[in-house]
């Protein structure tokens, strides 16, 4: 990130006033929030609740809160598309500019403040590049020329004018995004808004949005609020945190000083997202590190670490034995934190023994192509497996193969005895269950309790049993007042364990996602982790692919690499990521927390640590 | 401005949205209308029938003025520009099937949406068809029966196809799609 | 808010067509890619509404040759081209000509000729003529048809519905955005289908077992269509999507006077072949 060696004296003075004397950012806050609260229409809350905050021009700000606290409903307010096209209820005064937004119409709104969403796809009206673009300055009735000029403006500003002829489904979702960045600046509007504008991309994807994103800032004429819950990507070039609680009221409002490095504990204990590096670095504190002021990123952890003494009262060699170690005879559970089970508890030799899923020779065609080469795998019986790889690598198609969702050759893929090739779907649903990425495209029935006894009625079981069985899961995921309600009108938190539920209501000692929290905020993907943690720890088998390399680092026992449909790698999550060469060969990142703690020197215990639950000062 | 700026944008979307995805259905249907017609040309009537779906579950689902045009003029408009050999098809189809429905709707002044309103615009669509078909493929020659049967399945082909579309148009609504679209 | 259903355009497989493409560059004959779609699309009207009404053999006979004529040289010879125009269309006549024949009510036809018999059936040279005349009709009316469909790029046509029928232009670009929509609900259809093939709905064979599969999958894909639908919608607006009664129009499709006489020479040409063969003296 370009933007991580921003001055840090531009971000440590005082929350501004309105009018401050910084000449550039002098004369009326471009945005001015008083006392506002937004009611959706159906509901009875107000989220936000009596928010007031300023942005002035050029000023970056970042907009956290717990899930369901209102930043999305906040930033659909600020251009009028709440209440214009969304009904809710507003209350309090937003001014844009000169404008009172209650006054002015979402077109006039537009020009004042650009919008940048989550899904690119969802973006995109036209067919090239420049039209897409030119798409917003067109409609403001703008003469030709000026829409050109304005539209290879924005194109240059975010490195796609050279592309500008092609149809943007042939951008990749980085490219994708960046080209909505480029036509919320071509409305000319000083503010940009941007909600959660990486939760769909891959890491690639991501790094190429916060470059772009660098850049705008470093040239400093548009100001940026941000609503992200990547902290670890976006950290670098914030200014300004504001923050609301879980009810959508304001409870912090100041630089990133005061707010994030000062009060992170109080963040954290609300729900607020953090920063990998802070939450780590938490952690060390109560393990009697003198990290002051806290680290946000990896490279401050990083120097942070180099800079501060091992400490006196906590000596290392009291929490978890580092990765890696000679494995203990016994694995006794460490009394804090989660991962009791690691891989210090177990032999390879003892898990290689009985695997619960075998592949041999597997090879996928796609549309003709062979997308899979000759793969050979085992997964130990019990484990959390991760698959990881760059786009295209093949993960999906893996997946797909070894829960038969795309039968593969036969003989090719045993799931504990059977052969997946030659299995009907009644008897593959017994031993291993699969949950999509969408969970609403699975489900058939038309109430939550349907849905989870379909898969009991299809064993022919008595209807009194189907009824125990389907109230007992209910009740495990939390379910059993929505057992009558459409699994469609659930939130997506429930959705999501419905889904899980589903797959595993048939008994499947094996469950298998794909990409599970691709696009989900924090607060459902670790409800989700929780969840599959639980399972995996009373003995189900759990194989996730994902992006999200943290997630691999925390989770998973064992990790697959695909690079090009064959395998890069497999083996202990420690020992793989231990050869970073791997990882960057196989176009992956590090995890956040390795990468800061990887080339520590002062401390050597700590710089083979990969999952914050290892590291010491967790049994606070 | 013209009438439908009065809808949203979020409506017109939603109407593009069913007309593709139902023209998913169409697309099939004109699949199997060319062997159809030739193998069993009588039963014509019924696989036609499918096109009135756009428009019905637009009108259950969104019950607005202007809502059955829209989404099969989209449906058209987007099955032109991927099948462009059957543009004059689409766009005659639609014109003239969503122009029924929205007449029929406007009769009950987009307040009333009945099922038996639906099913009156089924028999007026499948009359209005029949007729210029009947002279395009000389049933008079077929035998009297075979006029009957051919006749009655082109009623029986949108009325049933109607009632198909009422069922999605009520299960979406119970799965809480589009709320803030309807009224 | 949250999208409960992301979908990188990575993963959507590649369409065959691409519906936003360009129109093929072609030398100056083939005049009809530089007609506006309108003019193709209507000037055939009147002879394919006056065509229904035939009987004879000629009529449509000389129009399919008109039809023929003009996509020869109107547009780029295409395998596509070849192979609509010479195969599917006279096939797909003949067998709707004898698909036809074989329900034509033989109490009404001439039964000099007996060109099939299977015991008391008997298949008549007249039924075959009335069948064949129906298929040629067909034919006609669909060959004319392709004058437009094989040379208008779709968002052309949307462009000069807006630009010359004053249809709203938030209606054309509705439909511009919505090209969009058809490989992403192609792809969504396609994981619907194999989740709900994993879960075990409506397993079985048969056209029942298939028509309440097909009936499953239609919820899910227009609910996740709609919620897609309604974030485009959002994000156009922020856009100032519908800001003013018109827009800058930088694609602008005209309608110039060789649409005129295009039009013109068409329509003459219609006139001549229903003066010359008058096909409704005969009965
Ligand atoms: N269209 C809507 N109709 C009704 N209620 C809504 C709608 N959108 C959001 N809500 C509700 O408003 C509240 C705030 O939602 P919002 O999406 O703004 O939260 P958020 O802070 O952006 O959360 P997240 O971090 O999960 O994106 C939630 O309780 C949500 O259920
Ligand atoms: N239905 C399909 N038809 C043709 N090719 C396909 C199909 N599905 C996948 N492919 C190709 O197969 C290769 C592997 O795809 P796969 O979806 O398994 O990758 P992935 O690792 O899951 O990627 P991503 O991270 O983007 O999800 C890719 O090159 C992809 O383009
Ligand atoms: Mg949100
Ligand atoms: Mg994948």
């Amino acid at each position: 990130m370009t933007a991580l060696e921003r001055d840090p004296s531009a971000s440590a003075q005082a929350p501004r006033p309105a009018g401050a004397a910084d000449p550039p950012r002098a004369g009326t806050p471009l945005l001015r929030v008083r006392d506002l609260a937004i009611t959706h229409q159906g509901e009875d809350a107000a989220t936000p609740a009596a928010v007031r905050f300023d942005v002035a021009p050029g000023e970056v700000v970042l907009l956290l809160g717990p899930s369901g606290s209102g930043k999305s409903t906040l930033t659909l307010a600020l251009n009028g598309l709440i209440p214009n096209d969304v009904p809710a209820d507003v209350e309090g005064t937003i001014t844009v500019g000169a404008l009172d937004a209650a006054a002015a119409t979402v077109a006039v709104l537009s020009t004042h403040v650009g919008m940048v969403f989550q899904d690119p796809d969802a973006q995109l009206v036209t067919g090239t590049v420049l039209d897409e673009v030119a798409f917003g300055p067109e409609n403001l009735r703008m003469p030709v020329s000026d829409v050109l000029d304005r539209a290879e403006a924005a194109l240059r500003r975010v490195g796609l004018w050279e592309r500008r002829g092609e149809n943007p489904d042939r951008l990749s979702g980085g490219g994708r995004q960046r080209l909505a960045i480029a036509c919320a600046l071509a409305m000319g509007s000083p503010l940009l808004v941007l909600d959660e504008p990486t939760a769909n991309l891959d890491p690639q994807g991501t790094e190429e949005v916060y470059a772009a994103l660098a850049e705008l800032v470093a040239a400093g004429d548009r100001a940026i609020l941000l609503v992200e819950h990547n902290l670890d990507a976006a950290i670098g070039f914030v200014d300004r945190a504001v923050v609301l609680d879980q009810d959508g009221r304001l409870v912090a409002d100041g630089t990133v000083d005061a707010v994030l490095r000062e009060r992170a504990e109080e963040l954290h204990e609300m729900g607020v997202w953090l920063p990998t590096s802070a939450l780590a670095a938490l952690r060390l504190r109560r393990a009697g590190f003198a990290l002051d002021p806290l680290p946000l990123t990896p490279a401050e952890l990083h120097a942070a670490l180099e800079a501060s003494p091992a400490p006196a009262s906590a000596p290392l060699s009291t929490a978890k034995p580092p990765l890696l170690a000679e494995p203990t005879s016994d694995g006794t559970p460490v009394a804090h934190g989660f991962g009791e089970k690691g891989w210090s508890g177990r032999t390879e030799a003892h898990h290689l023994a009985n695997p619960i899923i075998t592949v041999r020779g597997l090879s996928v065609r796609r549309s003709r192509r062979e997308v899979l080469h000759d793969i050979d795998l085992d997964v130990p019986r019990g484990e959390f497996l991760a698959i990881v790889g760059a786009n295209g690598a093949g993960k999906t198609s893996l997946i797909q193969a070894l829960a038969g969702v795309v039968p593969p050759p036969r003989g090719s893929v045993h799931v504990d005895g059977l052969d997946v090739g030659r299995a009907d779907a009644r008897t593959l649903a017994s031993r291993i269950g699969f949950v999509f990425q969408n969970p609403e495209h699975q489900f058939i029935a038309n109430t939550v309790f349907d849905e989870l006894a379909h898969g009991l009625r299809r064993q022919r079981l008595s209807d009194a049993e189907v009824r125990e069985r389907t109230e007992a899961l209910l009740d495990r995921f939390g379910l059993t007042a929505k057992a009558q309600t459409h699994p469609f009108l659930l939130s997506g938190g429930q959705k999501r364990r419905l889904s899980v539920g589903t797959a595993l209501v048939a008994g499947a000692p094996v469950l298998a996602l794909d990409e599970p929290t691709f696009g989900q905020d924090r607060a459902r993907a670790d409800e989700l982790l929780g969840l599959l943690r639980e399972l995996n720890e009373e003995g189900t088998t759990v194989i996730v692919v994902t992006h999200d390399m943290q997630l691999v680092a925390e989770y998973a026992d064992r990790m697959v690499v695909l690079a090009d449909g064959r395998v890069l790698a497999q083996g202990a999550t420690a020992d793989v990521y231990a050869d970073a060469e791997l990882i960057e060969r196989a176009g992956l990142r590090m995890p956040p927390l390795a990468q800061a703690l990887r080339a520590v020197t002062r401390h050597p215990d700590l710089a083979r640590i990969a999952r914050l639950s290892d590291l010491p000062g967790g049994a606070a | 401005m013209a009438s439908a700026s009065r809808l949203s944008t979020s409506v017109l979307l939603t109407c593009a949205a069913i007309g593709v995805a139902t023209g998913a259905l169409s697309a099939g249907a004109g699949a199997i209308s060319g062997p159809v017609s030739a193998a069993v040309p009588i039963l014509y009537g019924l696989v036609l029938g499918v096109h009135v779906l756009p428009g019905v579950i637009a009108q259950e689902l969104l019950r607005r003025p202007w809502v059955a045009l829209i989404t099969h003029l989209i449906a058209a408009l987007v099955a032109s520009a991927v099948v462009p050999l059957w543009i004059g098809r689409y766009i005659g189809t639609a014109l003239l099937i969503g122009a029924l429905q929205e007449g029929i709707a406007a009769l009950g002044r987009y307040r009333r949406w009945e099922a038996w309103r639906f099913f009156v615009s089924a028999i007026v669509v499948g009359v209005v068809i029949a007729v210029p078909i009947w002279f395009a493929a000389d049933v008079s020659r077929f035998p009297v029966w075979g006029q009957i049967v051919y006749i009655a399945l082109f009623i029986v082909g949108p009325v049933a196809w109607t009632a198909v579309g009422l069922a999605i148009g009520a299960a979406l609504r119970r799965a809480g799609v589009a709320r803030s679209a309807q009224r | 808010m949250t999208a409960t259903g992301p979908l990188l355009a990575a993963q959507v497989p590649r369409m065959a067509v691409d519906p936003y493409a360009d129109a093929v560059t072609a030398a100056p004959v083939r005049f009809l890619y530089r007609l506006n779609p309108l003019a193709k699309l209507l000037a055939p009207v009147p002879a394919m509404v006056l065509l229904v009404f035939v009987r004879d053999l000629a009529t449509p006979l000389a129009f399919l040759l008109l039809a023929y004529a003009v996509l020869l040289i109107g547009v780029s010879f295409t395998r596509r081209l070849a192979l609509v125009l010479l195969l599917a269309l006279p096939l797909g006549a003949a067998a709707i000509g004898f698909g036809f024949s074989l329900w034509t009510d033989p109490a009404h036809v001439d039964q000099s000729v007996v060109v099939w018999q299977i015991g008391s059936w008997t298949l008549y040279g007249g039924a075959l003529v009335v069948g064949l005349a129906t298929g040629l009709r067909i034919a006609a009316i669909v060959a004319l048809a392709l004058i437009a469909g094989l040379s208008t790029t779709g968002p052309d046509l949307v462009r000069s519905t807006v630009q010359q029928l004053r249809v709203p232009y938030r209606i054309g670009y509705t439909a511009l955005a919505a090209f969009r929509f058809v490989p992403r609900f192609g792809h969504e259809l396609e994981v619907i289908r194999q989740a709900h093939r994993v879960r075990g709905a409506h397993g079985g064979r048969g056209p029942f077992a298939a028509i309440a599969r097909w009936s499953g999958y239609i919820v899910p894909l227009l609910a996740g269509a709609i919620r897609h639908a309604e974030r485009v919608a959002l994000a156009m607006d922020a856009r100032a999507f519908g800001a003013h009664p018109d827009r800058t129009e930088r694609h602008v499709v005209p309608f110039r006077a060789r649409d005129v006489v295009f039009i013109a020479l068409f329509l003459a040409a219609s006139a001549a072949i229903f003066w010359v063969l008058f096909p409704w003296g005969l009965g």
